[in-house]
């Protein structure tokens, strides 16, 4: 960690303005009690206030290595008392020491010095206390500071996966293009672009409507994902060939609302955008003792490579939303052959209850 | 007044039918093909010479950028498409024009008159286009694979067949498991859109695909060469020797 004082040019002059007010505090004090020269208590005051300042700044380093272990215990604080009975010592000796080779005898200091003992004993315990204080208050609002910018950071953060799947829900490729395949419609088959319009705006409604938790019934989902590639298939036309193979009893399994979209889209994607000839999309599912199997397989233009790399977070939204839902039983696999791609999800049949 | 040649390059039927449909009371304009992909639009091109494209920038196989980038004698172009971030770039690069799906009868003559003036005028129409290329708008991650031209067609190259690419002066020449083909790009286009992860600019004017690197030998003093699986030695300056070395991990 950076030293809170040095590290701040604002801080160092403080700090020694706040000692440069200590010794002549000192110095005015000694020359009225003991009634000394002023020069001799200036100088007294300043050697031993300037000393303290350096020690005072020192201290940080072992205080530091005291604070890592951020634990407040009968060790640390008897660190604490041994290091500031040290700085003490080493503050008065020293001072005594510089003050001794400066001054000559006949100005009295040694007197003055006795006089003083106790007094700078008390006062550089008091001081010692207050600079760990001054530490801790810097230190403290340093840490809720950078607390206060990671939560700004994180805010941001989400606001931004938000908008992020927004976004997604909206898939603006999909959207501007089913308009102008209406705008299409609207001079060759104006009913047809009407009920276009139509299943635009239910799809849009249904993707929108996204607390994206909220269970809905397989039923619900399948009549979503007809919608989508309904709209598809009026851009695509005969290239694409939906058909479902769904065992009744699945249709009120509970499922993530919005769950199978992405599978849909890769679908559409990967298969019937990247390719010239025809691409067919089944979905089917299958309940089996307890667990319902469902899949999404779509044919693929033989060799193609895809101009665009998948990212892959679609497949791992999809997983991560049941696992989330359905806890550790729900699985996905991918089966990829040269031309055809599966998605299979595997996950408990869970029902409505009836009451 | 001639009437001028026009082509339609768009995947879906419905946006090619709206397209025409705009297109009828405009007795300048003379629709003579068209495709619903790439290559077909290749081979149109190429038999039909139009004065102007319209094409359709994500399409199945090829894309729009990919199809202008093979072209000898390109045509005017009018992009369109329905949704691209990047669209304000292409305008600021000077594309004929950009048209964003759907848009109407006004901003579709626009684009026309736009395109009209710059035909009557004869202008070389080459830069703006190369221009745009050399930004390829539609792609946000890296380049998956390599178009070029072979014989009167063109030839899709997934990146695990290209060894290495070399600088030919205002060109690059990839070199692939078939040959070699000469492309219109820049190397510090190759440099910044090929994957990190397997190809390296190990020099001036080569970027190599790490997975073809058999190993290094030592070529000069200070100087190496890496010798590929086919047996090619493509010189590796200081630089790229010490980010090889890193990214090989040795």
């Amino acid at each position: 960690m950076r030293h809170p004082i040095l590290s701040k040019r604002s801080r160092i002059t403080i700090w020694w303005l706040a000692w440069a007010v200590l010794a002549v505090g000192q110095s005015l004090l000694f020359y009225f009690i003991y009634d000394i020269p002023l020069v001799l208590a200036l100088a007294d005051g300043f050697i031993s206030m300037i000393l303290f300042g350096i020690l005072g700044l020192l201290v940080w380093f072992p205080l530091a290595s005291l604070k890592s272990r951020d634990k407040f215990d009968l060790v640390t604080t008897a660190n604490f008392i041994i290091i500031g009975g040290f700085i003490v010592y080493v503050w008065i000796t020293g001072t005594r020491f510089i003050a001794g080779a400066l001054f000559t005898e006949r100005v009295g200091y040694t007197g003055l010095w006795n006089n003083t003992i106790t007094y700078r004993i008390a006062a550089g315990v008091l001081l010692y206390g207050v600079i760990i204080l001054t530490y801790y208050l810097i230190l403290s609002a340093v840490r809720l500071a950078e607390k206060a910018s990671r939560q700004a950071q994180l805010e941001a953060m989400v606001k931004e996966s938000e908008l992020k799947l927004l976004r997604t829900q909206l898939n603006p490729h999909f959207l501007f293009n089913s308009l102008n395949s209406i705008s299409s419609l609207t001079v060759s088959d104006p009913p047809k672009a009407r009920e276009m319009i139509v299943k635009l705006s239910e799809f849009m409604r249904y993707s929108l409507s996204g607390k994206n938790e909220q269970p809905v019934s397989l039923k619900q989902e399948l009549e979503n994902a007809r919608l989508y590639l309904d709209i598809e298939k009026i851009r695509f036309r005969e290239k694409l060939v939906y058909s479902e193979e769904i065992m009744e009893s699945c249709m009120n399994a509970l499922l993530p609302s919005m769950l199978l979209q992405p599978l849909f889209e890769n679908a559409t994607k990967h298969g019937v955008y990247e390719s010239t000839g025809q691409i067919i999309i089944k979905t089917s599912a299958v309940y089996d003792s307890g667990n319902i199997v469902l899949s999404v397989f779509n044919t693929m233009d033989n060799g193609v490579i895809p101009a665009k790399k998948g990212t892959g977070t679609g497949l791992t939204n999809v997983a991560k939303r049941m696992e989330l839902f359905y806890g550790n039983e729900a699985y996905l696999k991918v089966r990829r052959t040269e031309e055809s791609f599966t998605v299979i999800l595997n996950f408990p049949f869970k029902q409505e209850d009836n009451n | 007044m001639e009437k001028i040649k026009t082509i339609i390059i768009e995947d879906e039927a419905p946006a090619r039918e709206l397209l025409r449909h705009m297109l009828k009371d405009r007795d300048d304009i003379t629709i003579i093909s068209e495709c619903a992909d790439g290559f077909c639009g290749l081979k149109e091109i190429k038999e039909n010479k139009p004065d102007l494209i319209f094409l359709d920038i994500q399409m199945p196989k090829i894309s729009g950028f990919e199809l202008i980038e093979v072209l000898d004698e390109r045509p005017e172009v009018i992009f369109t498409t329905a949704f691209d971030q990047y669209a304000i770039k292409a305008f600021e690069l000077n594309a004929i024009d950009y048209l964003l799906k759907p848009f109407s009868k006004n901003r579709l003559d626009e684009a026309l008159n736009k395109a009209l003036d710059r035909i009557s005028r004869k202008e070389p129409k080459a830069n703006p286009i190369d221009a745009l290329i050399a930004h390829r708008p539609e792609e946000e991650g890296p380049v998956t694979r390599i178009v070029i031209r072979k014989g009167s067609g063109i030839k899709i190259i997934p990146l695990a067949n290209i060894s290495y690419i070399g600088a030919e002066d205002d060109y690059v020449m990839i070199y692939y498991n078939e040959g070699k083909a000469l492309k219109q790009q820049t190397m510090k286009y190759y440099e910044d859109n090929l994957p990190s992860s397997t190809f390296l600019r190990v020099h001036r004017s080569y970027i190599v695909n790490l997975e073809k690197i058999t190993r290094l030998e030592p070529y000069s003093k200070d100087n190496y060469v890496a010798v590929l699986i086919s047996g090619e030695k493509i010189p590796v300056s200081r630089t790229g020797y010490k980010t090889l070395r890193e990214k090989l991990n040795f």
